[in-house]
């Protein structure tokens, strides 16, 4: 039977599946091993679509059978093969579906893998779907209480945004890495991540946003007593006095050089734009201040 | 017994009996009304003291002791200063009984008391000849300030050569400054590894935790596995079935005989 054409076994399979007058119920065992026999040909004789058809139908004969684990894989199979085909629709799709049927199983790793995969698949193609798929597999991570695994996904999607330019976006996300790191206690992590998102803010061109966010993080203790936080310090004030010089040198420094290498390269612009401007801002906003305290 | 050695004995010998000495006690009296005098005295008496202590310092080897010495010679050296002054404003008072040339002397005693006071070794002097490159004012042994110009002359004799060394100094500063920044890079970068490398197997942990469970189920069940497989295999190896082994063999070994004898 393995060596039968590909063709032949799914039209049997399907004949087997197909409900009619003589046959009360579909006989889902043997039509999916048919299936399965018949995709792994089609793949060799490297026919994408017809093997991904026979995929999808293998996956919904495992389902039938009731272990979504094998229909979880043979929608990866479907995945990787529209993949190739590139239905960026599809493999979204596909994954996703990958991804509920391992949550069927209570398996939220693979769940996270599959959509990293998609996510992964599409960044090039279609980056927001991507960035979907990277928060939805983070999401699953934070709730089964597994944030060390999502730092690397969080990585990832921090880069896509960053290469999108959404620069808010980016920072957002970053704070969130800061407190999923800050719910499994990876210290260093979180400073880390707050440092890459005031240097993201400061790109950004946003300086009231970048203090503000240096203040908010200052109330945090582990980064208050951290060499992130004396980096990020001397960053502000070298924006404060429109110091390119000393601007730069932080930004040549180790505790800089040590994130991650998008935002190492996003601190070797800095600064963009006018720090004068930023300069006269910060001291109007200064005054205001002391008319606040007076009063 | 030469002349020099019959002075010596008159001296010692006039030394031992000096009170004795009739002359000597009346002009010693004498003076005891006259403040001047007295004081001029003690003065003198002094100064032969600290001569006397100055000699047994520089004969002394045990350094501490030395230091002691030359320090109370000091002492006494700005002490006996400050007499002077005194007896200066005595030497310019009239007394009764005494000359006018007597009372021109007695300015010029004091007037030459100083230089002798100063001249008292004490210490400084030995130090300067071994500071090499000091001037004659170093003998003077009281710390000055902002003093004159042959200070500054001196001070500069040093610089020749210790600019040189201030240089090398700066040098050799500036290298292990070097040094020391590339260290500290060094340990920037160790340190970021560390901490990396710490919160990486803090989330290997749990996985570990799992595999360990996950192997020990595995063990179980292939130790159950392999105890069911001894229990078969020796209940096919049972005794029966081990002596039709036997006769069988020997039934082939009979055959095989058989044959060689029959070809041969």
């Amino acid at each position: 039977m393995a060596g039968s054409d590909p063709e032949k076994l799914i039209a049997k399979a399907d004949k087997l599946t197909k409900l009619s007058l003589t046959r009360w119920s579909a006989d889902w065992k043997s039509a999916t091993v048919l299936y399965e026999q018949a995709g792994n040909g089609f793949r060799l004789a490297k026919n994408c679509e017809k093997a991904k058809i026979a995929f999808e139908k293998a996956s919904k004969g495992q389902e039938m059978l009731s272990s979504p684990w094998d229909a979880a894989k043979h929608m990866e199979s479907a995945a990787s093969l529209a993949k190739e085909l590139g239905n960026w629709n599809e493999v979204a799709d596909f994954y996703r579906r990958a991804s509920e049927l391992y949550n069927e199983c209570g398996r939220s790793q693979p769940a996270s893998d599959a959509l990293t995969k998609g996510a992964r698949v599409l960044e090039d193609a279609a980056p927001d779907e991507a960035i979907q798929l990277y928060t939805d597999a983070c999401a699953i991570l934070e709730e089964d209480g597994k944030e060390q695994m999502a730092f690397d996904l969080y990585r990832a999607a921090t880069s896509v945004y960053i290469k999108l330019e959404k620069y808010t976006d980016a920072a957002t996300f970053l704070l969130r890495w800061g407190l999923a790191a800050d719910k499994c206690n990876a210290t260093y992590s979180q400073c880390k991540a707050y440092l890459s998102a005031i240097i993201v803010y400061l790109y950004a061109h946003d300086f009231k946003q970048a203090e503000k966010c240096y203040n908010d993080c200052s109330q945090i203790v582990t980064f208050f007593s951290s060499d992130q936080n004396r980096c990020a310090s001397k960053l502000l004030a070298g924006y404060t006095e429109g110091d390119v010089e000393e601007i730069k040198r932080v930004a040549q420094s180790s505790t800089v050089s040590n994130l991650d290498h998008v935002i190492i390269r996003l601190a070797r612009k800095l600064p963009t734009g006018d720090v004068s401007a930023m300069k006269s801002d910060a001291a109007n906003g200064q005054e205001t201040l002391d008319e606040d305290d007076l009063t | 017994m030469s002349v020099i050695d019959v002075l010596f004995r008159v001296d010692s010998i006039c030394k031992k009996y000096e009170k004795y000495d009739f002359d000597k006690q009346r002009e010693l009296n004498a003076s005891a009304d006259d403040a001047f005098s007295r004081l001029y005295a003690a003065v003198e008496s002094d100064i032969d003291a600290a001569l006397h202590k100055s000699t047994m310092a520089s004969m002394e080897k045990n350094r501490a002791s030395v230091v002691a010495m030359n320090a109370e010679i000091r002492r006494t050296k700005a002490r006996l200063m400050e007499e002077v002054l005194k007896l200066q404003k005595l030497a310019l008072k009239k007394v009764k009984g005494l000359s006018k040339e007597e009372l021109a002397t007695r300015s010029d005693l004091v007037l030459a008391l100083p230089e002798r006071i100063k001249a008292i070794p004490d210490g400084t002097a030995t130090a300067a000849k071994q500071t090499g490159g000091w001037g004659a004012s170093a003998s003077n042994g009281k710390i000055k300030f902002d003093s004159d110009g042959h200070f500054d002359s001196e001070f500069f004799q040093q610089t020749g050569e210790s600019s040189q060394f201030r240089e090398e100094y700066e040098m050799r500063k500036m290298k292990q400054d070097q040094g020391l920044d590339i260290i500290s890079e060094g340990l920037d970068t160790l340190k970021n590894l560390a901490h990396d490398m710490n919160e990486e197997l803090d989330r290997q942990v749990p996985l570990i935790d799992e595999i360990d469970t996950k192997v020990d189920k595995a063990t179980a069940d292939l130790k159950r596995t392999n105890v069911r497989l001894k229990e078969t295999v020796t209940k096919i190896r049972s005794s029966q079935n081990f002596c039709i082994d036997i006769i069988l063999l020997c039934i082939i070994l009979g055959i095989a005989s058989y044959l060689y004898n029959i070809l041969k």
